[in-house]
């Protein structure tokens, strides 16, 4: 959603889907925010593909109120399992201070909205445990068959607070 | 070198995309091993296209990489087009080397302020530059964010280039919405100038190691998309003969392939573009490099990322220059292109932020890709980056072993290297 400059209004909510589809399971936040897009949201939502863009996350969460996170993450579950969990409840460790934009994209750049002070009020993640995060150009039985479930998950999230 | 026992090994260098290591052994003051060792997972690029239909090529490409998204998309598209014969419209060409100008701006910002500044703060990273510079990552966010909105107004949304297609676009930014972003680009000139004179202040390390230098060539504009493949030493290739250049080879300490041309190694990327190409810059980003006193042949490898801040004045003056060419014509509805029933062989180039990029596709008659080859710049760099740590190393050798780490870092980091960048598994874990 932009303005005539091609300026972004930040819609008070974002729902952002991390990951590389070439990279089997670490799509499946890109999958989702996908399906997510086809669905009637409400108007105060943006739906965003985050890519592996890193630090440049920063620019997208900047003057938002809620930000809702999807990303493939290793949760300690089984295949396809995934967890909601708010930022805060949770250790996200990066590179312990020392910063790979490539290894820990996600963690870090909240780390820096946090250090900024730009980092929205209420973030929330959806963090989906991978079966393998290869180079292959489709998700895993078990990734696939839970995108349903992770789908409602995230429109009920999406409502609550909408 | 005198007489002492060191042995460096980084493991996984930070603040680099994707991982290399830097591993150097000196016994009794003799060089054993310096070497840039790089763990790269083969890509399988061409197993990804194989059997594909051309339409996807770009689409699937530009996920390689979450940074250079557009430069793979848009060399992928000029291999399409070339192997099927397709001419781009002047629009296309003009709107295709605008979004080039957001990516260029967006990655150079991020490498400038947010990967290479912390090392002149002294500090580890750009977490800590946030709070004792805020107005300096402040200011990188806000350039990111022009670059990020200039490529969203042009390809339809943020990181993946979803509009760009063979021969044209799906969607089309209007005249209001391109003269709006014009004046944040003009406004944008004192970000541009703040961050010359940033650089100005930095304590650059010196070192002097001349290499060839090799990046695409026009005569009327500095190039970023087709052109020729022109080196310092001389020598200038059709796109079509890049394997002359590449030259790919293996070496047994690294996964990535290798490349050299006339000399042991080769380097591309904003230095090597502003070796060949200085005279088509634009003047005010002469002006730039003039404040930081670059001028060709610029032989030190660390000034790169200075290259990068020049090109990043470049980048905004020029991108204006192309608004202004856009809205004088008017943005026209185009004929998007139709498959014709006959395939052939095309190879595109780009110069993207961290140098020449290649991609060469054979197409057959039912538009399936039979055969694909992709040639990353960081590849290209890897004898390089290897050449240049052996001769930084004896310069440095009797400094403490933490320096001359911290140098070697900083010399590998300034070619911005992008080993892997397109994969990143969250660790949880819940307290």
């Amino acid at each position: 959603m932009t303005d005539g400059a091609g300026r972004t209004k930040p819609c008070p909510t974002v729902v952002i889907g991390l990951g590389n589809p070439l990279r089997g399971d670490d799509g499946v936040g890109v999958r989702l925010v996908q399906a997510l897009a086809q669905r009637a949201l409400p108007a105060d939502v943006e739906v965003l593909d985050g890519g592996t863009q890193g630090l440049g996350l920063v620019t997208l969460l900047e003057g938002r109120q809620r930000a809702i996170l999807v990303d493939a993450a290793q949760v300690g579950r089984a295949p396809g399992q995934f967890v909601r969990f708010r930022l805060g409840e949770a250790r996200l460790p990066g590179s312990d201070g020392r910063l790979s934009i490539h290894a820990a994209g996600l963690s870090d750049a909240l780390r820096l909205a946090e250090a900024l002070g730009i980092l929205p009020e209420e973030v929330i993640v959806f963090g989906v445990q991978p079966a393998a995060a290869e180079w292959d150009r489709g998700l895993s039985p078990e990734v696939k068959a839970a995108l349903p479930r992770l789908l409602e998950a995230v429109l009920a999230e999406v409502a609550v607070g909408g | 070198m005198s007489a002492v026992n060191l042995n460096i090994n980084v493991h996984h260098l930070t603040r680099v995309e994707g991982h290399g290591d830097i591993v150097i052994d000196v016994k009794n003051g003799e060089l054993v091993k310096c070497e840039w060792q790089v763990v790269e997972a083969p890509r399988f690029f061409e197993a990804m296209l194989r059997g594909r239909p051309y339409t996807e090529a770009s689409h699937i490409t530009s996920r390689i990489c979450g940074i250079c998204s557009v430069g793979h998309a848009t060399a992928s598209l000029r291999a399409t087009e070339r192997a099927l014969g397709v001419e781009v419209s002047e629009q296309t060409e003009l709107l295709r080397k605008l979004m080039f100008h957001g990516e260029m701006i967006d990655s150079h910002v991020l490498h400038v302020y947010m990967l290479v500044a912390p090392d002149f703060f002294g500090v580890g990273s750009v977490l800590p530059l946030a709070s004792s510079h805020p107005e300096v990552v402040l200011r990188a966010l806000r350039i990111k964010k022009l670059a990020g909105d200039l490529c969203a107004l042009i390809a339809g949304r943020h990181t993946h280039p979803i509009a760009m297609t063979v021969g044209g676009f799906t969607h089309l930014p209007t005249v209001k919405e391109l003269l709006a972003f014009r004046g944040r680009l003009v406004a944008a000139r004192e970000d541009m100038d703040e961050t010359i004179a940033l650089l100005k202040t930095l304590p650059w390390p010196e070192f002097e190691r001349e290499t060839e230098y090799v990046s695409l060539q026009k005569d009327d504009e500095y190039a970023f998309i087709d052109g020729r493949v022109a080196t310092t030493d001389g020598f200038t290739y059709d796109l079509s003969d890049y394997r002359q250049v590449t030259n790919e080879y293996l070496v047994p300490h690294s996964t990535a392939k290798w490349a050299k041309h006339n000399r042991e190694s080769y380097m591309v990327g904003a230095l090597a573009r502003f070796n060949n190409n200085y005279d088509q810059l634009h003047p005010r980003a002469k002006v730039a490099a003039e404040e930081l006193g670059m001028k060709p042949l610029v032989t030190n490898s660390f000034l790169n990322s200075a290259a990068q801040a020049i090109e990043m004045v470049h980048c905004v003056e020029d991108a204006i220059l192309i608004i202004d060419k856009l809205v004088d014509q008017g943005i026209k509805e185009e004929p998007l292109y139709q498959f014709q029933g006959q395939g052939g062989e095309g190879v595109g180039a780009c110069d993207v932020p961290r140098g020449i990029l290649f991609h060469n596709y054979i197409i057959d008659d039912d538009g399936l890709i039979q055969g694909a080859n992709c040639v990353i710049p960081t590849n290209q760099n890897h004898a390089n980056i290897q050449a240049d740590m052996q001769a930084l190393l004896p310069q440095v050798i009797d400094r403490p072993q933490e320096e001359i780490t911290h140098i070697m870092e900083m010399l590998v980091r300034a070619y911005d290297p992008c080993i892997s960048c397109s994969t990143h598994l969250l660790n949880v874990e819940f307290v």
